[in-house]
């Protein structure tokens, strides 16, 4: 039944959240150069702490951005949006930070921690926790991004250490490991107590699996349920030029956004969603030509299958209260951009707005703030000016960005000069 | 129940035909980069990038770097045989790990040695099929 609703929501949302919105005014001098729907500002709250990842907002303003060169804590001290202090702290180097309650949670590559956070503290002093440790340590999509619900439960993206479980990872033509044994361990959402201290992955659970890499994971608390955005696999023409060309590549593998469920399968590394087909194909790994379908109703379609490659690497669902009314509840997605398009153009680089009602999308999506990229140079994503990584939202409604080429960060207000 | 090696033995001759057949069949009419280059483009471009800059903490960069500047039949050993064997290294600052382009013909992987040693490594020097196929000759049977 759950299938099958989503199924058709899918099937409303996808074909005009594929086309995409341009929305908004070009870049002008409030907004950084960046485009801005009408009636919107951005404010640069501070570059130069590296390269920047996730960030998060205290209730009194204070920005916590996490970076792989440590954690900064930013404050404002006169209103003007620009941070006056900046500081680093800790001794944490990875991609996720999130505020429950008194605490500072914050990841890197092979665990989750905390800090004491006190009501109006600025850079945390007290002694660093660890809740979750002991991870295996991976090159690939090893990033321990998370979110904690209501009442403390910690979802921690454990990203698949591989493009498609291949015998040989990204080696041409080489087939898939049927059933893929890195699903044991990784691929995966794993649920943890997260007030409780020293725990290791065998402390957890599996809670959802068929996730390649869940960068993009959140908490949606007036739903009370949990959603995330999925990195699409890689090289479809350079492991299968039989089946598939540089444009299939560049186009066919959605990065999936789903409402991820207890037990819940994805369908990763199996099966990918096909934006060409609009539908969900079987991966050549596995017996898939291009076209073949897997079972019925085995894996959920995505509530929207946003383009190849975009990367979408953090989620948030808005409920400030500075935004207009269509902005509520609705969720906006940091898309860090492409490498795996080349050789057509890259693309991504940009937040995008996903109307959503109850839950469930309500329309297609809109490119909320564009323009980071810059001119990108020989289409290299080492050479764009900025690139959107993370997302949070202030006590006054704002939307702070946050970039990973330079660590600026932006704060994004309606009705402001 | 066939062994697995053997099935895997029987896919990558495939794709040593496939591939090879693929990419002399894929060349548009009003193809004007140099076959380098364009063998680049197929096999190497989505990594390493167009401009041989790599992309940060996913594939490393190649330009200026030693392997395209220095000894020609390193390198070919190198892009026949791939990293796999750093795969067990969990302290790389790039993540993923290249695949061996051993499936590539003689002349293709001259072509595209040559193109980034000039391109990418100051005009190091071209490298010859022949040289290739005696590199080749080095490394142990098909896995």
């Amino acid at each position: 039944m759950r299938t099958a609703c989503l199924a058709r929501v899918a099937s409303m949302a996808l074909m005009p959240a594929l086309a995409g919105v341009a929305f908004g005014a070009q870049g002008n001098e409030n907004s950084d150069g960046l485009t801005l729907p009408d009636g919107f500002s951005a404010v640069v709250v501070q570059e130069g702490q590296g390269t920047g990842r996730h960030l998060a907002v205290a209730a009194n303003g204070d920005v916590y951005l996490a970076g792989r060169n440590g954690l900064s804590a930013l404050r404002d001290t006169n209103g003007d949006g620009k941070a006056d202090v900046v500081t680093p702290f800790g001794d944490v180097k990875g991609t996720e930070v999130r505020i429950f309650k008194n605490w500072l949670y914050v990841s890197d590559d092979v665990g989750v921690y905390r800090y004491p956070l006190k009501k109006g503290e600025f850079a945390p002093v007290g002694t660093r926790e660890t809740v979750v440790s002991e991870f295996p340590k991976e090159r690939q999509h090893s990033d321990k991004t998370f979110a904690l619900d209501t009442k403390g439960a910690l979802y921690v993206n454990v990203g698949a250490p591989s493009n498609s479980c291949q015998q040989k990872d990204r080696q041409e033509g080489s087939l898939g490991q049927n059933p893929c044994p890195i699903l044991e361990k990784y691929g995966g959402v794993w649920v943890f107590d997260g007030t409780k201290l020293n725990q290791t992955p065998a402390n957890g659970r599996r809670f959802a699996t068929g996730m390649r890499n869940a960068v993009a994971i959140e908490w949606n608390a007036a739903q009370n349920a949990l959603f995330a955005v999925i990195h699409g696999r890689d090289s479809l023409d350079t492991l299968f030029p039989a089946l598939y060309n540089a444009e299939d590549n560049a186009i066919r593998q959605a990065e999936e956004f789903h409402q991820i469920v207890d037990g819940g399968d994805y369908g990763w590394p199996y099966t990918f969603f096909d934006t060409k087909l609009g539908k969900r194909v079987l991966a050549p790994e596995y017996g898939g030509d291009a076209k073949k379908e897997p079972e019925a109703g085995k894996y959920p379609d995505p509530l929207v299958a946003y383009p190849a490659h975009w990367a979408p690497n953090d989620l948030l669902f808005y409920s400030g209260k500075n935004f207009p009314a269509k902005y509520q509840d609705g969720a906006f997605i940091a898309f860090h951009g492409s490498w795996n398009r080349a050789p057509e153009p890259q693309a991504g680089y940009k937040v995008v707005f996903q109307p959503m009602k109850d839950g469930k999308p309500n329309g297609a999506y809109e490119v909320f703030a564009d323009g980071f990229a810059g001119e990108m140079k020989d289409n290299s994503p080492r050479n764009a000016q900025y690139r959107p990584v993370g997302l949070g939202v202030g006590p006054d409604g704002s939307l702070y960005v946050s970039d990973s080429q330079k660590g600026r960060v932006w704060r994004i207000s309606y009705g402001k000069k | 129940m066939m062994p697995s090696g053997w099935r895997i033995r029987t896919v990558l001759w495939g794709v040593n035909l496939t591939t090879a057949a693929l990419a002399n069949a894929q060349v548009p009419a009003h193809e004007s980069r140099p076959p380098g280059q364009r063998l680049y483009g197929v096999h190497c471009l989505s990594c390493h990038q167009a401009d041989g800059g790599g992309v940060p903490n996913m594939q490393p960069a190649i330009a200026g770097g030693t392997w395209v500047t220095g000894d020609a039949r390193a390198l070919a050993l190198f892009v026949m045989t791939g990293g796999f064997d750093s795969a067990s290294r969990k302290d790389s600052d790039v993540g993923n790990v290249m695949p061996p382009f051993r499936q590539l013909a003689d002349a293709d992987l001259a072509e595209i040695l040559t193109y980034i040693r000039q391109k990418f490594g100051g005009g190091a020097s071209p490298m010859t099929a022949a040289e290739v196929a005696e590199a080749r000759r080095s490394l142990p049977a098909s896995p």
